[in-house]
C-alpha cells in the first residue's frame, strides 16, 4: 500500500482499516439488520464498516450500476433478467428516480 | 355474565377443525393448481406437478413464488385465484409451527433483528437476503439443487460478486450447500406429518389481547372473530392506558391451521397482524404494526376468552411510585386477584378484558409485582419504581430508510424504547444481575455516531427524533444538493435516551430505500 494513495472516501476508509488492523472485522461483517445485504462491493445499504459514509453516495449516481449487473437483486431490481423494463422511463437516475417503482405488487398480500 | 356465556358457547360451537386445507375451497385446490400451473409444470404419474411437489413454504413464501411466476414468466392469474392457491399450498405444503419457530421475525417484519447465520450459509445465501428466507423453506435434495441452478440462471453475476468470485462458487454450492440445506431443511419431516394430522382449532370466538401502538403506548382489548369461511370477519375494541377507546374492524386469513394474517382498522388507521395461533389453540402471539409503515408496531399477545384462566399482561406494566393508579390485568377466567410485593390494592372490578385494580404505590417503593388469580399467574408482570439505576435503548442497533419526496418508496421510520434497570445485588450497572424494570418515559436526542457522521453533518440531514416517543422519522429520499457530492440524507447516528440522571445509547443507520421489498426480505 506504500505506493498507493486513496483517491476517494471509500479508499481512504480501506487504507485506514488496514493501518488499524481492522481488516478481519471488515471481512466478517455479516451482522447487519436482517435483509440488508452484506455483499461488500461496497454494500447496498450499509458499508463494510457498518456505517453509510463509504456507500456510493448519492446512490442514484450508481443505481444503474447496481441494477444492470444485478448486483444487489434482493434490494435493487435487476434489469438483466428479472425486471428488464424497470428503468425504461428513467434515463438519468439522479433526476428520474421518482419514476422508479418498487417491484413487489401491492395487490398481493397474505 | 350473559354475554360471556354466549361467547363461550360460540367458542364451543366453532370447536375443533380436523381439516387441513382452508374451509370453503379445499376440494378445489388440486383442480385450481392443475389449471393454473399445469400448463408449464408437468404432472408425474400421481398427478403431482414438477418443482411444486418437492417444496414446502410459509404463506408468504408461496405468495412470492406465485408473484414471481407472474413477473418473470408471464403467468396471468386472477387475484382471487392467487389467494386461493396460497391457502391451498400453505395448507398442504406448509411448515409445521416448530419448523417456522426461530425465524418468525422475518414474517413479522421486525425491523431490527440482527441474524447470526453461520458459515457456509452466511456467505452463500444471506450475503444477499435474510437467512430466514431459506430457513423458512423445505425442499427435497433435487429441489435444493435446482434452486442453485435457478439462482445462477436468474442472477448470473453472483459468481463474480464478493464472496462468489474468490472461490469455486458452483462447486461449493453443489457439493457443500445442497447437502447441508437438504439435511437442515428437509422436505419430509416428522414435525410436518404430525402437524398435518394434528387437530387444529378455528380462530373464531373472542380473544383478549395486549399490544403497543406506536404513538399510544401500551394498550389492551378484545377481538371477536366470526364467519364460516375465509377471510373471517374481525371486530373488537382497543383501550389505551389513558382510557381512550377505539373500535376495531377488519378481515383475517388463517393459513396452515395457525398462521394468522389480519388487516385491521383501529381507530381509523390500518394495522397488520402477523401472528401464530398456539398449537393448542389457546393463545396468539406475534407482531402488530402499521400497514403503511411496517417498522412501527409492537408485540401482540392474546388469550382465547373462555378458555383456561390466563393473564396476558398488565397495562401499564411499569408504574412510578408515590401515587394512586388503576392497572388493568388483561386475561380470561380471572377470579380473585392477588398482587404480591410492592403494591397495596384498594379495590377492583371485573370487566371484558380481565380485571381493573386500584392500587397505591407508596413513595420510595421499588420492586416487581407478581399477579395471580387461581391458576393464572403473571410473574413479575408489573414493576413499581421510584428510581432507576441505568437505562438501555432497545433496539440497540436499527435501520431507518429515507423515502417519500415523490418517489415510490415511503419513508421507513425507526422506533426505540428506553428500558430502565436496577443494578441488582452487586450494585453495579451493566452486569448480569441487573433487574429489568421495563419501558420508562424518556426524552430522546440524536448525536453523530462517529467522526465521519460529524463531518458530514448526519444529524442535521438524516431526519428527526420525536423527543418523547422514541420514533425517528427519516428525511426525504433523493440526492441532496446541499450535501457533499449531493449525498443522500443517509446518516450514522447515536440515539440517546435520557431519564433523570440515567442515559442510554443505541446506533441508528439511516440508509437508502429498497426498491425490492417482498414479504420475506
Amino acid at each position: 500500500m506504500r505506493h498507493l494513495k486513496p483517491l476517494n472516501q471509500k479508499a481512504d476508509q480501506v487504507v485506514r482499516a488496514v493501518e488499524t488492523d481492522n481488516m478481519d472485522e471488515v471481512r466478517a461483517m455479516q451482522t447487519v439488520v436482517t435483509g440488508c445485504t452484506s455483499t461488500l462491493d461496497p454494500g447496498w445499504e450499509v458499508d463494510p464498516f457498518g456505517g453509510v459514509a463509504a456507500l456510493c453516495q448519492p446512490m442514484e449516481a450508481d443505481l444503474y450500476g447496481c441494477s444492470d449487473p444485478c448486483w444487489w437483486p434482493a434490494q435493487v431490481p435487476d434489469t438483466i433478467n428479472s425486471y428488464k423494463d424497470w428503468n425504461a422511463d428513467a434515463d438519468n437516475a439522479g433526476k428520474d428516480w421518482r419514476s422508479l417503482g418498487t417491484v413487489f405488487p401491492s395487490d398481493s398480500e397474505t | 355474565m350473559i354475554r360471556r356465556l354466549r361467547k363461550r358457547h360460540v367458542v364451543g360451537l366453532a370447536g375443533v377443525l380436523l381439516l387441513t386445507p382452508a374451509a370453503g375451497f379445499a376440494q378445489d385446490g388440486p383442480a385450481l393448481l392443475d389449471q393454473t400451473c399445469g400448463g408449464c409444470h408437468a404432472a408425474d404419474e400421481s398427478g403431482a406437478l414438477s418443482r411444486i411437489k418437492g417444496q414446502r413454504k410459509t404463506p408468504e413464501g408461496w405468495l412470492m413464488t406465485i408473484v414471481r411466476m407472474r413477473l418473470f414468466h408471464g403467468l396471468e392469474i386472477d387475484n382471487d385465484v392467487q389467494s386461493q392457491l396460497v391457502h391451498y399450498l400453505s395448507d398442504t405444503q406448509g411448515l409445521a409451527p416448530s419448523e417456522a419457530e426461530g425465524y418468525r421475525y422475518v414474517l413479522e417484519r421486525d425491523p431490527a433483528v440482527v441474524e447470526t447465520i453461520e458459515a457456509p450459509l452466511g456467505e452463500m445465501c444471506s450475503r444477499c437476503h435474510s437467512g430466514a428466507r431459506f430457513a423458512l423453506q423445505r425442499r427435497t435434495p433435487e429441489e435444493w439443487d435446482l434452486h442453485i441452478d435457478f439462482h445462477v440462471g436468474q442472477w448470473p453475476t453472483l459468481e463474480y460478486q464478493a464472496l462468489g468470485r474468490d472461490r469455486e462458487w458452483l462447486k461449493i454450492a453443489r457439493e457443500e450447500i445442497v447437502p447441508l440445506l437438504s439435511e437442515k431443511f428437509p422436505f419430509e419431516s416428522k414435525a410436518w406429518s404430525d402437524w398435518q394430522n394434528a387437530e387444529k382449532t378455528a380462530p373464531t370466538g373472542t380473544w383478549v389481547f395486549t399490544t403497543r401502538l406506536p404513538e399510544k403506548g401500551e394498550t389492551y382489548g378484545t377481538l371477536d372473530v366470526s364467519g364460516d369461511s375465509q377471510p373471517y370477519s374481525v371486530t373488537g375494541k382497543l383501550m389505551t392506558s389513558s382510557g381512550e377507546a377505539m373500535d376495531i374492524s377488519g378481515k383475517l386469513n388463517v393459513y396452515t391451521g395457525y398462521e394468522w394474517r389480519a388487516n385491521l382498522d383501529i381507530g381509523g388507521t390500518t394495522y397488520r397482524q402477523i401472528l401464530e395461533i398456539s398449537e393448542d389453540g389457546s393463545s396468539l402471539s406475534g407482531r402488530q404494526f402499521l400497514h403503511a409503515e411496517d417498522s412501527l408496531g409492537g408485540p401482540f399477545k392474546a388469550a382465547r376468552a373462555g378458555g383456561e384462566p390466563a393473564i396476558v399482561g398488565v397495562v401499564p406494566s411499569t408504574l412510578p411510585a408515590g401515587r394512586d393508579a388503576t392497572v388493568q390485568v388483561v386475561g380470561t377466567g380471572l377470579g380473585e386477584m392477588n398482587l404480591s410485593g410492592a403494591l397495596e390494592t384498594s379495590g377492583g372490578s371485573a370487566n371484558d378484558y380481565g380485571a381493573s385494580i386500584d392500587v397505591t404505590a407508596e413513595a420510595g417503593t421499588d420492586g416487581m409485582v407478581t399477579i395471580t388469580s387461581g391458576d393464572a399467574k403473571a410473574e413479575d408482570g408489573l414493576a413499581v419504581y421510584s428510581s432507576i439505576d441505568s437505562l438501555k435503548v432497545e433496539p440497540d442497533f436499527a435501520v431507518a430508510r429515507v423515502g417519500g419526496g415523490g418517489g415510490s418508496a415511503g419513508k421507513m421510520p425507526a422506533q426505540f424504547d428506553a428500558i430502565g434497570y436496577w443494578n441488582g445485588p452487586d450494585g453495579e450497572a451493566g452486569t448480569e444481575d441487573d433487574i429489568r424494570i421495563g419501558i420508562i418515559p424518556a426524552t430522546w436526542s440524536l448525536a453523530p455516531f462517529n467522526e465521519e457522521a460529524e463531518h458530514l453533518k448526519d444529524v442535521e440531514y438524516a431526519g428527526e427524533m420525536v423527543d418523547t416517543l422514541g420514533i425517528f422519522m427519516p428525511a426525504v429520499a433523493g440526492p441532496n444538493p446541499e450535501r457533499p457530492f449531493s449525498t443522500n440524507n443517509a446518516g450514522n447516528l447515536k440515539v440517546v435516551a435520557t431519564s433523570g440522571e440515567a442515559t442510554g445509547e443505541g446506533q441508528l443507520i439511516v440508509t437508502v430505500q429498497r426498491w425490492n421489498d417482498p414479504p420475506i426480505r
